[in-house]
Order: structure tokens, then C-alpha cells, then sequence
């Protein structure tokens, strides 16, 4: 369970995001919409205390993280599992480092178990045959896709946090991520995911934030979202109801 | 230029403890061995060349500065000898250390900020691994040991070059240049000029990735940091130098 209470958190004197508070559950999966610059990321880094918030408290499973040090936040992230936006895969690592970096670093397998987990979770995402090239080979969707892969190879997360999974896609190839992330999430594991395209957030969200301005102004689900006379929301989904037409 | 004080101590802050933990880093598991030796590729093997080339020409040029000089009082024998304790004790190390903050600070800090950007760092936090020990600590033990192992090739190269333009242009005999090279050899002018770039290597090494991963802003950012880098590694390699020459005169006994 994370909860967030009256956090605020800017880059200087210009506020991101501004008194958020929200509660999400650990099997949930939820949506966080908004436009650029609107804090969604943010929250996402704030979960994961990869930044310290300005005032408000965050926690996690009970645990207050919102001053904890650096050594003692590896418990508590390992409960995640991220996939940034574009993926952020180690440039100068093959695919298969990439996805065999965790298992190296953490585990005791040997080097032919590394190799056939690796194989083995390539084939998840069906990126297999990329196994030996280089990040700056691959595709956008491949990136995304080796990028999960590598986050499934982590650890056992609680739950998964997508941002902007499907930024930059082709709607061939965002479906496809979609599908995976379904995929991956059906086993109660929770879910946060970042986007501001609407389409792929109702494809694996149940629950929807929405964001402007920094703050936290809709909390519902499919219908409330849908439903809503926000004007900023339904100008938002205007653009999402044009595309499905 | 306004100066923001309070700014300005938080970046030396978080340099100091930056700076401390990357030397910490090799005293502390795990240890990165790959990258370590990856970076000693970059760094050192990376550098040769060009530390080769600019070493040789700053010796020659200087040479040539001194034989014009020396001729004129009738002193000509005397290059070699100049030649000598000016690159092994002075121009060699600032030299290379040069070289090394243009080459390897200007790559280390545009990689780790590039880094930063694409959070690939933040990826090394979420898995649990510290991007200090893995990034920062390979990056400042390849440089201690890489610097004064180049400025060791880079004086060789600086002193054949010093000894082209004193035997083949200005007609000295090169058995007297390289008898006075031999003498100028010594215990406290070799220690003077190679305690040097372990310091030099350190500074390099440290500001450049601190530079990289304070990077914020994009390519403008990038840049920013990459320059930042570049320049305060320079400024510190002439002020650290001139400290260090002090100290290595004084401790060494010799008189100013």
C-alpha cells in the first residue's frame, strides 16, 4: 500500500507537484493521466524516493520513506519495478546484459542459468532474436520491450510503474505493450502507469488520476472518467475520442 | 557575474561527499572490476596518442624556445638540463593533465549526464546497485592510475622531441643533452613530477563526474555540465599545481 499525504515537490522554486495526497493499493492498477509537465513522472520518482519531497509524507507498506537515506530505501524499492520512459536501458550493455545485469549482480545462478533466463524472458516480450545486439540498434517498441523484460528479471515486485510505456509508439506496437503489461500484471500484482494517451491507459488501468497544474484534480474510475465534466478532462479525452472515431 | 553563496557551498558539499564516497568505493565491496579495467581502456589506452603528440610538440617547442635564448648567452650546452627539470618536474605532468580534462573529463561527464537524462542512473538506484561505486569509483581509480602512467610516456615523448630540435636544429651534441637528462633524473625531480598526476587524476576525475551527474535540463544541460567540467577541471589542475609545487620544494629540500 503507498500513501501519500500532502506532498509537494518542485525543481527549484517552481512546484511539480503540489499537496498530492492519494492511497493506492498494492493490487491496484492505476492510470495516472495528464498532459507534459504536469507532475505525472514525478510521482512515479516520489514512490520510489529517487527524489525527496519539498513537505508531505510518502509511505510504503507502512513504512514512513520520505527521509530515509539511500542504503536503507533498497528493501523498499525492490518491492517495485520500473520501466522508464524509453526504457533506460544501459547503453553500453548487449540486450542480454541488459536483462542478465540483476541476475549478475544479485543472484548466485551460474552463467548457463543466466543464459537460458535471459532466453527465456526475451521470449516473454518476443524479443529473442535481439538477444545480441546493442540498445542502439533496436527499435522504440523493442526498447520498451527488452526494458521489461529486465524488470521482470529483477527481483518479485509487488508492483509494476510504466512511464510512458507507450510514448512514441506506433498503435501497432503500443497494443502490444499493452497486452504484455496485462500479461505480466494478471497475477494481483499492482499496477501504476503514466501516460497521457488515454486509449492505453482504459487497455490496463481500472483506476484513473488525472493531473493539472501539479495537483491531483480527478480520482475515479472508467465511467467517472468517461463521465466527466472537467472541462481540462473532457478537452483531454476529446483528443482520445477523435482518435477512436 | 552574481554569485549565489548558498549554492555555490551546497555544490561543494555534495562535491566533498561525492569525491568521498568515490574514493571509499575502492575500499568497499563490491567491487567493479570489469568496469574498472573498461575505463583504464578509455582513459589511459585512449589517451596515449594524443597526450603522445601534444607531449612531443610542447618539447620541441620548448627547445626550440631555449636553445634561441641559451645561444645568445653561450649557454647552449645547458638545454638539456632545462629542458629536463622543466617537463619532468613542471610542463610534463600540467601537460597531460590537460590533455586528460579536455579528452577523458569532457567524456566522463557527457556519459554520466547522458546517463542521468535517459535515467539509466536511476535505474542503477532502483535495482539497488549505487551508482557511486559503480560509476564514480571505477572512473577515479582508472584516472589515479592512468595519469601519472601517461605523463611517464607523454615526458619520454616531450624530451625526444626536446632532443630533435637541441641535436638536429640547433646543433647541440646529443651525447651532452642526454648526459644532462640523465643527471636531472633524480630521486626528488622524478617524484616531483609524478606524485603530481595522482592528484591531478583524482581532481579530473572527481569534478568530471560530479558534473555529469548534477546534469539537468536536456542537451542545453548536457552541455552546460560537460563544459562546467572541462573548465573548473583545468583551473584546478593550474591552482592544485602550483600548491603542489610548494609543497614538493619544500618537502624536498630544495631551496626557492
Amino acid at each position: 500500500m503507498i500513501i501519500m499525504e500532502d506532498v509537494t515537490f518542485g525543481y527549484g522554486i517552481k512546484p511539480v507537484l503540489q499537496n498530492a495526497t492519494l492511497k493506492i493499493g498494492a493490487s491496484e492498477r492505476v492510470a495516472i493521466l495528464g498532459g507534459s509537465g504536469e507532475g505525472k513522472t514525478t510521482i512515479l520518482k516520489l514512490i520510489l524516493r529517487l527524489i525527496r519531497p519539498d513537505s508531505g509524507r510518502i509511505s510504503v507498506d507502512g513504512v514512513d520513506i520520505t527521509n530515509m537515506e539511500e542504503d536503507e530505501l533498497r528493501d523498499i524499492r525492490r518491492k517495485f519495478s520500473i520501466v522508464f520512459q524509453e526504457g533506460a536501458l544501459f547503453d553500453s550493455l548487449s540486450v542480454k546484459e541488459n536483462v542478465a545485469f540483476c541476475l549478475r549482480e544479485f543472484s548466485d545462478m551460474t552463467e548457463e542459468q543466466i543464459d537460458v533466463r535471459v532466453h527465456e524472458l526475451l521470449r516473454v516480450v518476443d524479443v529473442e532474436n535481439a538477444v545480441n545486439l546493442m540498445p542502439s540498434e533496436l527499435s522504440g517498441g523493442m526498447h520498451r520491450r527488452v526494458a521489461i523484460a529486465r524488470s521482470l528479471a529483477a527481483f518479485e515486485p509487488k508492483m509494476f510503474l510504466f512511464d510512458e510505456a507507450t510514448t512514441g509508439l506506433d498503435p501497432v506496437n503500443a497494443e502490444r505493450i499493452c497486452r504484455l503489461i496485462n500479461e505480466i500484471c494478471r497475477e494481483g500484482t499492482g499496477l501504476i502507469i503514466v501516460t497521457h494517451k488515454v486509449i492505453d491507459a482504459l487497455r490496463v488501468a481500472g483506476r484513473f488520476l488525472f493531473l493539472l497544474d501539479g495537483r491531483i484534480v480527478f480520482d475515479g474510475d472508467r465511467q467517472a472518467l468517461l463521465g466527466s465534466d472537467n472541462p481540462a478532462i473532457v478537452e483531454f479525452l476529446n483528443e482520445f475520442r477523435m482518435e477512436v472515431e | 557575474m552574481k554569485i549565489d553563496l548558498k549554492r555555490t557551498i551546497d555544490e561543494l558539499q555534495e562535491y566533498y561527499f561525492l569525491a568521498v564516497k568515490g574514493v571509499l568505493g575502492i575500499f568497499r565491496r563490491p567491487f567493479y572490476g570489469k568496469d574498472f579495467v573498461e575505463q583504464m581502456d578509455y582513459a589511459g589506452v585512449g589517451s596515449l596518442l594524443i597526450v603522445c603528440l601534444v607531449s612531443l610538440f610542447v618539447g620541441m617547442a620548448l627547445s626550440l624556445q631555449l636553445s634561441a635564448e641559451l645561444s645568445v648567452m653561450g649557454l647552449k650546452m645547458y638545454t638539456g638540463k632545462v629542458v629536463g627539470i622543466s617537463i619532468i618536474r613542471e610542463i610534463g605532468p600540467v601537460a597531460a593533465g590537460l590533455v586528460f580534462a579536455g579528452r577523458v573529463g569532457a567524456g566522463m561527464a557527457s556519459e554520466l549526464g547522458l546517463m542521468i537524462l535517459g535515467h539509466q542512473v536511476d535505474s542503477f538506484r532502483v535495482f539497488g546497485v549505487d551508482p557511486i561505486k559503480k560509476l564514480v569509483t571505477p572512473r577515479i581509480l582508472s584516472s589515479i592510475v592512468m595519469l601519472p602512467a601517461l605523463t611517464i610516456i607523454g615526458d619520454a615523448a616531450a624530451l625526444l622531441g626536446a632532443y630533435y630540435i637541441a641535436v638536429f636544429v640547433s646543433n647541440q651534441s646529443g651525447y651532452v643533452y642526454w648526459t644532462a637528462i640523465e643527471h636531472v633524473l633524480t630521486f626528488q625531480n622524478v617524484f616531483s613530477g609524478i606524485a603530481k598526476p595522482f592528484v591531478f587524476g583524482f581532481i579530473i576525475s572527481s569534478i568530471s563526474c560530479y558534473m555529469g551527474l548534477s546534469t539537468f535540463g536536456g542537451a542545453v544541460g548536457l552541455r552546460r555540465s560537460t563544459t562546467r567540467a572541462v573548465v573548473y577541471s583545468i583551473v584546478m589542475i593550474i591552482m592544485a599545481d602550483f600548491v603542489l609545487t610548494r609543497i614538493l620544494l619544500y618537502a624536498l629540500g630544495f631551496s626557492v
